[in-house]
């Protein structure tokens, strides 16, 4: 490959991922793969994509003439056009591949926890504090596994939103309304969640987003105390533009 | 004689086209249906684990890429082996260090080191410069408190990586010329001092050549990301992390098991601590730390690159030492800090 066509191919990929992340900042999809608070990195990152996009573009009508290529051919320290097809990777797979948030999937393969050490305690909310129904699906995973006397929270009233994940080890009717917690990106993704009792001739389906509202009991996963709600309402709702709780 | 190796390198490329979309059709009728509706889910989960560490790794490796980039135009790297001494232990002491100056991860640090030889830097402090820049320099210092908060775990991993690469470097002032350790060719390859041959640009001229080698390190380094990315992506979602917490059960066993995915994994230092951070309640602190202090200096892409720049028996130190230590300090917090 000439040293032309290599600075212009190099150009298409940093110009085709700031299209690409531009485009999932946009979108709002970009939360569905990096905690917020990270965003701004990526803007950084974004900026820097387009300056070296343009930078290779002009370095693109410097390298024209055909001897100056050879020369450069001749130096032995030309660049491998392996690279270019690897760093074309990300891209194939953004493009090719529908995206998608974290589902049942991701559950099966990375884990649901109620009552979790993985959890931080230095975190931001205050569980104990907001109002019963104000408390997110973290929130009351998080308040069963701090608190030692869980009497004074059960048959508070709960009203959260999380999608739907069936559990073999629960008794049959029961599931999982959980949520992905995310500290920096999809690979260190877990999923917490509650055990939800429905009402009965309730039909919904796995990785459906629902807002369940009901009283909260104290139930039992895997021989741990776990936040259980008895259901009273289930509404279907769309998926949030933020998929994620962040720890 | 590029004109004659360009068409046939083309169509080489064409035929592999070819023979990848064959091989996907005959694939595609042989297999059960219900297979693809299964991959379906997983290619999903794989897409979104491995864009979530591209993405997430992006702006490091960009900002990481630049810096060096400046460093490379702007610094005359002549004066460098001036400033250090020629004795082992202020040599080895000042060349771990030298990471803060130049905040590199362990892609760049490699070719780094060895430019840096070349220039007259002492073996010691060029050995603990390439095992411990990779951690002891401002952008992983940040990663690593980004994900675990500024507090033992960070203070851990930059103590221990220093006393380790400190150590190896140490154990290389045996050695008295970087040349016996270092492939002869490589050593009187003519660096390109660009500071040095630049010196009479401008300074535009020579941010437009820091962009050009920002860009060159970029692709360099970006191909060992996309490749670690992808291993773990796979990993993720083919290996339940249960299995995992199966086998790595127990003390020693832990740190085994994290010490061979930092190998595996190959994963940039600049972003490794958001991996591990996706092992902590799996592994313990000590396995976690193991993994956070070897993962940099040894993985697959770093021993690849070492083998083309150094000579077997160095690489096999290199590779060993660092092993061993990590491994005895992983173990070692195990039993006494669990």
């Amino acid at each position: 490959m000439s040293t032309r066509r290599y600075r212009l191919f190099q150009a298409v990929i940093f110009l085709g991922l700031f299209l690409f992340l531009i485009a999932k900042i946009l979108n709002t999809q970009l939360l569905w793969y990096i905690n917020k608070r990270f965003i701004i990195l990526t803007e950084i990152g974004i900026v820097l994509l387009l300056i070296l996009a343009v930078r290779l573009f002009s370095e693109t009508r410097f390298v024209r003439k055909p001897h100056q290529d050879e020369e450069h051919d001749q130096h032995g320290d030309k660049p491998a056009s392996i690279n270019l097809w690897i760093l074309s990777i990300p891209l194939l797979i953004g493009v090719l591949i529908p995206a998608k948030p974290l589902d049942s999937t991701a559950v099966s393969a990375k884990g649901l926890t109620t009552t979790s050490a993985l959890i931080s305690s230095n975190s931001s909310s205050h569980p104990f504090e907001t109002e019963s129904e104000q408390r997110n699906i973290l929130d009351w995973v998080k308040l069963f596994y701090f608190e030692n006397d869980l009497t004074p929270y059960t048959g508070q009233k709960a009203s959260v939103i999380g999608f739907v994940y069936f559990d073999d080890r629960l008794p049959k009717g029961q599931f999982f309304v959980s949520r992905f917690i995310l500290a920096c990106c999809a690979a260190d993704a877990y999923a917490v969640g509650m055990i939800v009792d429905p009402p009965a001739g309730t039909s919904i389906k796995q990785d459906e987003w629902l807002q369940v509202k009901g009283l909260v009991e104290v139930g039992s996963f895997d021989g741990h105390n776990s936040p259980l709600i008895h259901a009273e309402a289930i509404t279907t709702v769309p998926q949030p533009d933020q998929p994620y709780l962040y720890p | 004689m590029a004109s004659i190796t360009a068409p046939r390198r083309a169509s080489r490329t064409v035929l592999w086209l070819v023979l990848l979309g064959v091989l996907a059709v005959v694939l595609f009728s042989i297999l059960p249906f219900s297979l693809f509706i299964e991959l379906g889910p997983k290619l999903n989960l794989f897409a979104t684990v491995f864009l979530g560490i591209f993405i997430e790794a992006l702006p490091y490796l960009l900002l990481g890429t630049l810096i060096s980039g400046v460093v490379e135009v702007f610094l005359d790297r002549d004066q460098i082996g001036r400033f250090i001494s020629k004795r082992p232990v202020p040599a080895a002491l000042t060349g771990a260090f030298m990471g803060l100056i130049f905040p590199v991860c362990e892609c760049g640090v490699i070719p780094l080191t060895r430019r840096l030889f070349h220039k007259g830097l002492p073996l010691p402090a060029g050995i603990a410069f390439l095992l411990a820049a990779p951690v002891l320099n401002p952008i992983v210092i940040f990663s690593t408190a980004a994900a675990f908060g500024w507090g033992t775990m960070l203070a851990w991993r930059m103590g221990l990586s220093l006393l380790i690469a400190v150590i190896v470097g140490l154990v290389f002032s045996v050695e008295q010329v970087p040349s016996s350790v270092l492939h002869g060719a490589l050593i009187l390859s003519p660096g390109h001092d660009h500071a040095h041959a630049e010196a009479h640009l401008s300074f535009g001229s020579k941010i437009r050549q820091a962009l050009l080698i920002c860009a060159d390190e970029f692709f360099e380094m970006g191909r060992y990301l996309v490749v670690g990315a992808m291993l773990a992506a796979t990993l993720q979602t083919f290996i339940p992390q249960s299995a995992l917490l199966a086998i790595g059960n127990g003390p020693i066993l832990s740190v085994l098991v994290m010490l061979a995915l930092a190998i595996l994994l190959s994963i940039c230092s600049t972003v490794d601590a958001f991996v591990a951070l996706g092992f902590v309640g799996t592994f313990s602190f000590g396995s976690i730390l193991s993994f956070l202090i070897f993962g940099p200096m040894v993985d697959i892409k770093s021993i690849l690159m070492y083998l083309q720049v150094f000579r077997h028996k160095p690489v096999a130190y290199l590779v060993l030492l660092p092993f061993l230590m990590s491994l005895l300090a992983g173990i070692a917090f195990n039993y006494f800090a669990p």
